[in-house]
């Protein structure tokens, strides 16, 4: 069913037309994913029956503890939504570029702004309706009706991050304009994972994470009358998601609220002509001042400042790249308490980290450059340039890592000595794998670098993976009362490391 | 012969599963604007590229300033700047920030460099913009950026691939006095363009290529002699037109 030409209705479906290019993929691949994803999806409603069936009722008495968990979750999912929303208002309102072809159409823009922030919502929300509907239609079929609360749960608080994410990404650009917005949406999209990591290993962080310590440390927080009572109302959403009645139409109000007026809030920014503004920002400049360069440095200097400086100056990469350092954190708790693994494991930890890095780095430095044909066509030589582009991966990497290793050899020479050894040698193997086997990217395709590239991904995860466990093992066969076993793993796993970089070579791509 | 010319192509060729450029001969006189014209699709591009040392021919010689660009590519590199229609740039790097890169690619002395990339800043506009990444430049910014880049070192041949494509009017007549310039000071430029009477007014000389052949080549008097006459869009039309 099509809407009349001009309908908002009409609208809503071209919004959920583009939105549906924008994020399928390319044609060859939607002609069999759809059909793929609808059979998994029917199956998972198999799943769900199949375990909801034996599930036990819940008694009335728990359902506040359950309200509480389902809290904890919506407050994990609200920072997904939230980073989602702020990415989707920044495309639909800045990058996408209609804008301006909609509000000169005879169409109302007030009709213009809320199926907008509908489609927004709605984008963002039917990942989330998609993994529910299995839980909430199987449960149908075993009598809980009341489980259909979630939809409308799910479509009231996305409403209600996504709105806040869209108020929030005017304020942004009035303030940042276009451009650095979307960079910030991008980096709380990163941090937003990471957090959802960190939650799931607050077990390991936690200084006494027993389950038994973790059940007394929150019945102690939501006793009776505390502010995190089993009744309070910062469980409010939670309760709605149980299905108390009260509480879930309290909760669609408020979406309901704040959407119109974020749609109003919206549709005045931009009647005012504010967004006029925000783009001509950049192009006042600055009044002329005396113009200063480095003339006159070596090719190695001129290529180490231009690669630290296109780094430096891309926040989004960077906080991808570093994230790798959150994700090692629970890694790092874990070795620490073990007394037995703590040196080879903070070694084999340190190594894996550096050869990530370096992967990651070299990727940036190598595959995405940006203007290849410049260097290919100057009489530089590319020998010359791909080291210092080796150089200018490798050299942050053992920066950040030199106070540690410096920690390792003051505690014990010869274990710090061969972590010292076996950081440098990943670090180089990573950046030499990716200067031989990186083809050439984009910048913005960073997170889907491993696609289309199996070999260089292999030959990556064999590499530091045969480093971390040379590192682990040779620590270990370093300290006092071991046996020869352990250095015999360490051969094995070093002839590992070394056949892959050799593989590395052998395949690798020719360049001028 | 050759020492007075700047560029020459002997019996070029490269396919790309089908023929791009075949068997071109082509010569370029030292301090003359000369404009390679054709449809699109015709070569232009692949010929600039081999020039520029970007792509290998499959069969003959190219020679920059008599320096045999396949045996010595570095020397006849230092000799030509290169500007594709899609200016190279880095969208985080600020103008002095690029050009004192490109500087050093192209291995310039600083007592050179400095006062040259603040005057071509300032020829071209752009030092207001100086301290700004360029990513948020316009269009017409980034492409005189680039030929800032192109003529940091002071290019023997500048070869240039559409370079007035999206300029606006004022932007147009910068990098076209630009240009006159060069050639005025001794420079060779090679350019190609689809706005014909650019090549009207500027080139000395112009070449048609189709189908990767050089088909005509002349002045613009010399061309009009061989047709029927009238502006150069009508000698263009004459030429590249199927019989």
């Amino acid at each position: 069913m099509r809407g009349k030409p001009g309908s908002s209705v009409w609208l809503l479906q071209h919004e959920l037309r583009m939105f549906w290019f924008n994020n399928g993929r390319r044609r060859k691949q939607r002609n069999w994913l759809l059909p793929v994803l609808a059979a998994g999806w029917l199956g998972l409603h198999g799943v769900a029956y199949f375990l909801l069936r034996k599930m036990p009722e819940v008694p009335p008495s728990v359902l506040p503890f359950v309200a509480i968990a389902a809290t904890l979750l919506m407050v994990v999912l609200a920072t997904f939504m939230f980073s989602s929303g702020l990415k989707a208002s920044v495309d639909s309102l800045f990058e996408r570029g209609d804008v301006d072809l909609l509000l000169s159409s005879p169409l109302p823009s007030r009709s213009i702004f809320t199926v907008r922030l509908g489609a927004v919502t709605l984008g963002v929300a039917i990942v989330y309706l998609a993994l529910a509907a299995p839980v909430v239609n199987a449960g149908l079929f075993i009598g809980h009706v009341q489980w259909l609360a979630m939809y409308a749960v799910i479509l009231a608080w996305t409403t209600i991050w996504c709105a806040l994410a869209m108020l929030l990404t005017l304020l942004l650009v009035r303030v940042l304009g276009a451009r650095k917005t979307r960079v910030v949406a991008q980096v709380l999209s990163a941090i937003a994972g990471a957090l959802l990591f960190l939650l799931a290993q607050a077990q390991n962080l936690a200084p006494d994470s027993t389950p038994a310590s973790l059940q007394g440390m929150i019945a102690e927080h939501i006793k009776p009358g505390s502010i995190f009572a089993p009744d309070s109302v910062i469980w409010w959403a939670g309760r709605a998601v149980t299905g108390s009645a009260g509480h879930l139409l309290g909760l669609v109000l408020a979406a309901i609220a704040l959407f119109l007026f974020t749609v109003q809030f919206t549709h005045g920014f931009f009647v005012r002509g504010l967004q006029q503004a925000v783009s001509t920002v950049r192009a006042r400049g600055k009044p002329a001042v005396a113009l200063q360069g480095r003339f006159g440095q070596s090719l190695l200097h001129v290529v180490l400042r231009k690669e630290w400086r296109l780094i430096a100056r891309d926040p989004h990469l960077l906080s991808q790249v570093l994230l790798q350092l959150l994700y090692l954190l629970p890694l790092g708790f874990m070795v620490l308490r073990s007394e037995q693994h703590a040196a080879p494991g903070v070694a084999a930890g340190l190594t894996m980290l550096a050869a990530s890095l370096s992967t990651s780095l070299t990727w940036i430095i190598v595959a995405a450059e940006d203007a290849p044909d410049l260097l290919q066509a100057s009489p530089a030589a590319m020998r010359v340039i791909r080291r210092a582009k080796v150089a200018a991966a490798v050299i942050p990497i053992l920066a950040l890592l030199a106070i540690p290793l410096a920690w390792a050899v003051a505690q014990d020479a010869l274990t710090g000595l061969l972590m010292c050894m076996t950081v440098v040698a990943a670090t180089l193997c990573a950046a030499l794998t990716g200067l031989w086997q990186g083809r050439p990217a984009s910048r913005s395709s960073f997170s889907r670098r491993a696609k289309g590239n199996w070999l260089a991904t292999v030959v990556d995860l064999v590499g530091t993976l045969g480093w971390a466990a040379t590192a682990f093992v040779l620590i270990r066969a370093a300290s006092p009362g071991q046996n020869a076993y352990d250095a015999r793993w360490a051969g094995i796993s070093l002839a590992l490391a070394l056949l892959t970089l050799l593989l590395a070579w052998g395949t690798r791509r020719r360049t001028g | 012969m050759s020492a007075h010319v700047a560029l020459h192509l002997h019996d070029v060729s490269k396919h790309f599963g089908r023929p791009a450029v075949e068997h071109l001969e082509l010569a370029v006189r030292r301090g003359e604007l000369y404009a390679l014209l054709g449809p699109n699709g015709a070569g232009k591009t692949t010929t600039l590229r081999m020039v520029a040392g970007l792509l290998a021919p499959d069969g003959g010689r190219i020679e920059v300033m008599g320096i045999d660009m396949a045996t010595q590519p570095a020397a006849a590199k230092q000799a030509i700047a290169y500007l594709p229609d899609d200016p190279m740039l880095y969208d985080k790097l600020k103008p002095m920030e690029y050009l004192e890169f490109v500087a050093g690619l192209w291995g310039v002395a600083a007592s050179d460099a400095a006062p040259r990339a603040a005057e071509l800043l300032d020829w071209l506009d752009l030092s207001r913009h100086a301290h700004e990444l360029t990513e948020g430049f316009s269009r017409g910014m980034k492409q005189k950026l680039a030929l800032a880049g192109a003529l940091i070192h002071s290019p023997q041949l500048l070869i240039l691939d559409e370079p007035l494509t999206g300029l606006d009017a004022a932007a147009a007549r910068q990098v076209k006095d630009l240009l006159l310039s060069h050639v005025d000071t001794g420079g060779t430029v090679i350019l190609t363009t689809h706005i014909l009477e650019v090549a009207e007014r500027m080139a000395q000389r112009i070449g048609i290529i189709q189908h990767g052949r050089l088909i005509a080549e002349g002045t613009l008097d010399e061309l009009r002699a061989r047709t029927d006459g009238g502006t150069l869009e009508d000698v263009f039309l004459q030429l590249t037109s199927p019989a």
